[in-house]
C-alpha cells in the first residue's frame, strides 16, 4: 500500500478569519491519512462508483429528454446523444487522471483549485454547487411529470397540472430525509440502479428486434437529418445533462476505495454504459413513432413507446421505472451539492458553518439546506430545458478547465503530482476536451448562457469579497 | 516487536464508549491498538466529521491511552471517521496484525478465565493469547471443549493436553490449567452458560466461512448475554501475496 503524498499547503483567510483546512498527509488504497494516527476510511467500491455515476445520469438521457431531443433534430438526435457522450468521455479521461493524483472530495472543484489557483476554483466550485442544484431540479420537474403521468394513467382527472407541486413535494421530502434518515441510502441506489438496467435492457432489447422488423411491422420509416444539421448540436447541448453524473463519482473521490484503480473505471465505465443506453433508446424511440409523434409526447415520451411495443404492462415498467431513474438522479444531485458545499467551506470559500455536522443525525443539514432550499425556487419555474441547459452550461465550465488544468500539470510537472493512470493523447486529447466543452455552450439558448455568465462573475465576486487572501494552487 | 500479542480495543468515541472498569489491568502484558472511531451517515463526507469532532476524539484517546500505559501496556492508536465500522475494525486488525479484538465489557479483578478451544486450527494463536495476557498473572485458566458428535474421547484428550503443554512451554504455570468437557450441547449456549461463573472469556473467530467479521453471531452473543470482557482471537491473516 504506497502512501501517495499530497504535498498541497493551502493558506491565508477569509472574511470571518477562518483557513482552510490543513491538507492530508498520504493517500493510501483504504484511508486518507491525516496526522499520523487520524484516517478517514474509504469505503465505496467500484459497483458504487458505478451506481452513483450511472444512477444520476440515466434519469435525464431515458426519461425526460427523447421525446424534446426528437422534436427538436428529428432521427438525428440520436447523433446528438453520441455526441454528448463523445464530449463526456473527452472529459471523463482527464479527470480520472486527475482524480487518481487527487483521489479527494471535492472532484473538479478540487482538481482546478488545486491547478490553477483560487480565483478559478471558486468560478468552479461555487458554480459546481448552483449547477448541481439547477440539475436537482431538472430531475425533480421531470419526476414530475412522470408523477402526473401516473394520475392521467389512473384515469385521475385533476384540474390543475400537479407536475410542479409532486416536484416540490419531492424535492422537500428529499431534503428532510437526507437529513434525519440514516438508512443504508447507498445500497439501497445500487439496487435502484440495477433494476433500471435490467428494465431497460429488456424494453431496448425488444424495441431493436421491432425496430429491424422482426416481429413483422414496418417501422416507421424517418430522414435522418429531418430537422438539419444545425439543430444536432443544439440537441446534443440541450441533452448534455445526462451526462453530468460522471463527474459526481469524482465528487466522492475521497471515499472510493483504491482510487487508482477504481476511479477511472468508475467515471469511464459510467459514461461508456449511460452513451449506449441513450444512443439505442432515441433509436428505439424515434422509430417506433418517429421524430414528430415522439415530440409531441413531451418529457413522459418513452411511456407511449413502451405501450406501443408491450401495451399497458409496457407502460406500467416504463413509468415506474421512470419515477425511480429520476428520484435517484434528483437525490444523487442534493447528495453532491451537499459535498460541494463541504468542499468549498473546508477551503475557506464559505463559512466553516456550512458544513456543519447535526450532532443528533450526524448530518450536514446547513449543507443540505443551502441545496435543498433553493432547489425549490427552482423547480417553481418548470422550465425543463432552462434547467437543463444551465446545469450543463456550468458543468462544462467546469469539465473545460479541467481539461486545462491538467494540461498545465502536466506541462509544469510538480513533484506531488504523480497519477496512477495517465491519460493517453496528451496534449491533444485533453485539448479537444476542452474545445468541445466550451464549444457546447455556444449552442444553448441565449437565456441559458446569460444565467450561466451571471452565476460565474458572481462567484468571482463572491470570492474577491469574502476570500480574496486564501491560496489554494499547488506548489508548481 | 516484542512477543506481546497486539489486541485491539475498538471504541466508538464519540458515542460515549469509554474504556471500562478493570480493562485496563486486564490488558496490562499486551500490545493494546487503541481504536477509536466514529462511524457517520452516508450524506457526510467522513473530512467533514473530522473537521468537527478531531479535537474532542482526540481528547478522550490521549485519555485512554494514558489510562492503558499506566496499567503496564504499550500503546498503539488510530481514531478514524468511517461510513462502515466493521470495515475499518477488519481494517484495523489486518494492519496491525492483531491476534485478538476485545469486546469491551467491564469486569472486575480477573479470578477465573473460560477459554473456549474449538479445534486444533488456530490454537497456536489462541494459545499465545492467552499466555500473552494471562502468562504473568495469578488467574486460574479453565480450557472449555463441547464435544462434536464425530469426536472420540481420545481426540479430545489430545486436544486439551496439547493446549496444557502448548501454555506450559509459554510459561504458563500448569497448575493453574483445568480442563473441563462439555457434551450433548450446542457449543455456543454451552459456552454463554458456563461464562457465567467467570471473569474473562477467550474464544475462537468462528465459522471460517466468514472471512470478514469480528463481532460476527456467535462472539457477539456470547459477549452479550456474558456482559463481561471478551478476546476473540483472530484467525491467521491469509496470506497477502495477491495484494500489493
Amino acid at each position: 500500500m504506497a502512501e501517495q503524498s499530497v504535498d498541497v499547503e493551502p493558506a491565508g483567510q477569509n472574511l470571518a478569519g477562518e483557513a482552510p483546512a490543513s491538507e492530508p498527509e498520504g493517500v493510501t488504497d483504504e484511508t486518507t491519512v491525516h496526522d499520523d494516527d487520524v484516517e478517514l476510511e474509504r469505503t465505496i467500491g467500484l459497483v458504487g462508483g458505478l451506481a452513483i455515476g450511472i444512477g444520476t445520469m440515466i434519469g435525464a438521457g431515458i426519461f425526460v429528454f427523447p421525446g424534446l431531443a426528437a422534436s427538436n433534430a428529428g432521427l438525428a438526435a440520436t447523433l446528438s446523444f453520441a455526441i454528448g457522450g463523445l464530449i463526456a468521455l473527452l472529459v471523463a479521461l482527464p479527470t480520472s487522471e486527475l482524480a487518481t493524483a487527487m483521489p479527494r472530495s471535492g472532484g473538479g472543484y478540487y482538481f482546478i483549485s488545486r491547478g490553477m489557483g483560487t480565483a478559478y476554483g471558486s468560478i468552479v466550485g461555487l458554480g459546481l454547487w448552483l449547477g448541481l442544484m439547477f440539475a436537482s431540479a431538472f430531475y425533480l420537474v421531470g419526476l414530475g411529470h412522470y408523477a402526473s403521468a401516473v394520475f392521467a394513467e389512473l384515469g385521475v382527472g385533476l384540474p390543475f397540472s400537479p407536475v410542479i407541486g409532486i416536484g416540490l413535494l419531492f424535492g422537500a421530502a428529499l431534503t428532510a430525509l437526507s437529513i434525519a434518515g440514516t438508512e443504508n441510502t447507498a445500497a439501497i441506489q445500487n439496487v435502484v440502479v440495477g433494476i433500471l438496467l435490467v428494465t431497460l435492457t429488456g424494453f431496448l432489447s425488444y424495441g431493436v428486434l421491432d425496430a429491424f422488423g422482426v416481429f413483422g411491422r414496418s417501422s416507421v420509416p424517418g430522414q435522418f437529418f429531418s430537422r438539419g444539421y444545425f439543430p444536432v448540436l443544439t440537441t446534443a447541448a440541450l441533452v448534455f445533462t445526462s451526462y453530468l453524473g460522471f463527474a459526481q463519482v469524482a465528487t466522492v473521490a475521497g471515499e472510493i476505495k483504491q482510487p487508482g484503480r477504481n476511479l477511472p473505471l468508475a467515471m469511464v465505465g459510467s459514461v461508456l454504459i449511460v452513451t449506449v443506453f441513450y444512443v439505442v433508446t432515441i433509436f428505439v424511440a424515434t422509430s417506433a413513432f418517429g421524430a414528430d409523434r415522439l415530440g409531441q409526447f413531451g418529457e413522459t415520451a418513452m411511456v407511449e413507446v413502451a405501450r406501443d411495443f408491450l401495451g399497458l404492462p409496457g407502460a406500467v415498467a416504463i413509468l415506474g421505472a421512470g419515477l425511480l431513474a429520476t428520484f435517484s438522479s434528483a437525490n444523487a444531485s442534493i447528495l453532491s451539492a451537499s459535498r460541494a458545499v463541504y468542499a468549498l467551506s473546508r477551503d475557506a470559500l464559505l463559512p466553516r458553518r456550512a458544513s456543519e455536522v447535526n450532532l443528533r443525525y450526524g448530518t450536514p443539514h446547513v449543507a443540505l439546506l443551502a441545496a435543498g432550499g433553493p432547489i425549490l425556487a427552482l423547480v417553481v419555474t418548470g422550465q425543463v430545458e432552462l434547467l437543463a441547459e444551465v446545469a450543463s452550461f456550468l458543468h462544462l465550465i467546469m469539465y473545460g478547465l479541467m481539461c486545462v488544468a491538467l494540461i498545465v500539470l502536466r506541462r509544469r510537472d510538480p513533484e506531488w503530482y504523480e497519477p496512477s493512470y495517465r491519460i493517453p493523447g496528451y496534449p491533444v486529447l485533453p485539448g479537444i476536451g476542452a474545445l468541445a466543452s466550451f464549444g457546447l455552450i455556444v449552442f444553448m439558448q441565449p437565456a441559458s448562457i446569460a444565467i450561466g455568465i451571471v452565476i460565474m462573475v458572481v462567484s468571482y465576486l463572491w470570492y474577491r469579497y469574502y476570500a480574496g487572501d486564501v491560496t489554494l494552487k499547488g506548489d508548481i | 516487536m516484542t512477543d506481546r500479542p497486539s489486541i485491539l480495543v475498538p471504541l466508538r468515541v464519540l458515542e460515549g464508549e469509554s474504556v471500562p472498569e478493570g480493562v485496563p489491568d486486564l490488558l496490562a502484558n499486551v500490545h493494546v491498538v487503541l481504536l477509536g472511531y466514529h462511524v457517520i451517515p452516508e450524506q457526510t463526507a467522513p473530512g467533514q466529521a473530522q473537521m468537527q469532532f478531531e479535537e474532542r476524539a482526540t481528547a478522550r484517546l490521549d485519555d485512554y491511552e494514558a489510562i492503558f500505559e499506566e496499567a503496564g501496556a504499550t500503546v498503539e492508536r488510530r481514531l478514524v471517521f468511517t461510513h462502515d465500522g466493521q470495515k475499518t475494525i477488519d481494517r484495523t486488525i489486518h494492519e496491525h496484525d492483531c491476534m485478538a479484538v476485545l469486546v469491551p465489557n467491564a469486569t472486575g479483578a480477573v479470578d477465573e478465565v473460560l477459554v473456549a478451544v474449538r479445534g486444533t486450527v488456530g490454537i497456536g494463536r489462541l494459545a499465545r493469547v492467552v499466555a500473552g495476557v494471562f502468562g504473568t498473572t495469578d488467574a486460574s485458566i479453565t480450557l472449555y471443549h463441547v464435544v462434536e458428535t464425530e469426536e472420540t474421547d481420545e481426540d479430545v484428550e489430545t486436544l486439551l493436553d496439547g493446549m496444557v503443554d502448548r501454555l506450559g512451554e509459554l510459561g504458563v504455570d500448569e497448575s493453574r490449567i483445568e480442563t473441563r468437557v462439555e457434551r450433548d450441547r450446542g457449543p455456543l449456549d454451552a459456552i454463554a452458560d458456563t461464562a457465567e461463573a467467570f471473569d474473562a472469556v477467550v474464544m475462537g473467530e468462528t465459522d471460517p466461512s466468514l472471512v470478514t467479521f469480528v463481532f460476527g453471531m456467535p462472539a457477539d452473543q456470547v459477549a452479550d448475554r456474558f456482559l463481561g470482557p471478551v478476546l476473540v482471537v483472530q484467525r491467521e491473516p491469509a496470506s497477502d501475496e495477491r495484494e500489493d
